[in-house]
């Protein structure tokens, strides 16, 4: 199973999108784990992430992930992040995947 | 979603970004990018109005004597704002010292 790991400061706020992500992957019938990690757990998330998407409030940090880990990075669209908009985000993970 | 919890994402993006700015202008002003700085401040001052308007509309929700129920959510966005401000000032200082450095 492909894992999406989303990162923000402590994953709180971003644990809600997860939820809608994971609402949305459903309604699709697409067996994803995705889940929600603070950026102090970067080295973890790698470990089993396909794809790692950062939350506004981290993405200053996007250059430095992106040189710790191997799999794509991208920082959420701050329009879909402040609507909690799950379909769009899962959209933007399954294309970094190549999966969409 | 709800209103509240929608307004409280709403600050939450906007002040993040505008956070995530004024990290990023201290950073250029570190390798002496002073310009792009100066624009990753604008562009984060842009950024926190958003945020800052979207609180306006909680205050106005709450002084029109709707009862505003206060959430760990509402809570970190408020959070979230008080630091992106005080990243701000910091940034700035550091761009200033920097310069004097350069």
């Amino acid at each position: 199973m492909k894992s999406i790991i989303l990162l923000c400061s402590a994953g709180m706020s971003t644990s809600l999108l997860v939820s809608k992500m994971q609402k949305e992957a459903k309604e699709r019938n697409l067996e994803l784990h995705i889940e929600a990690y603070g950026t102090s757990m970067v080295d973890e998330a790698s470990k089993v992430a396909d794809v790692i998407l950062l939350g506004p409030q981290v993405r200053f940090q996007l250059q430095d992930i992106k040189k710790r880990v191997s799999v794509p990075v991208e920082a959420i669209n701050m329009r879909d992040y402040g609507m909690m908009n799950g379909k769009a985000v899962l959209d933007q993970a399954l294309q970094l995947m190549g999966d969409l | 979603m709800q209103g509240l919890e929608l307004i409280s994402f709403e600050i939450i993006s906007s002040v993040g970004m505008a956070r995530s700015c004024f990290i990023e202008a201290m950073r250029k002003a570190r390798e002496g990018l002073f310009e792009e700085a100066q624009s990753l401040i604008k562009e984060g001052e842009g950024y926190f109005i958003e945020g800052h308007r979207a609180h306006t509309r909680l205050i106005q929700f709450e002084a029109s004597g709707e009862p505003l129920v206060l959430t760990i959510l509402l809570t970190h966005a408020q959070d979230q704002l008080m630091s992106a401000e005080g990243f701000k000032i910091i940034a700035e200082e550091f761009i200033h010292t920097y310069q004097k450095m350069n």
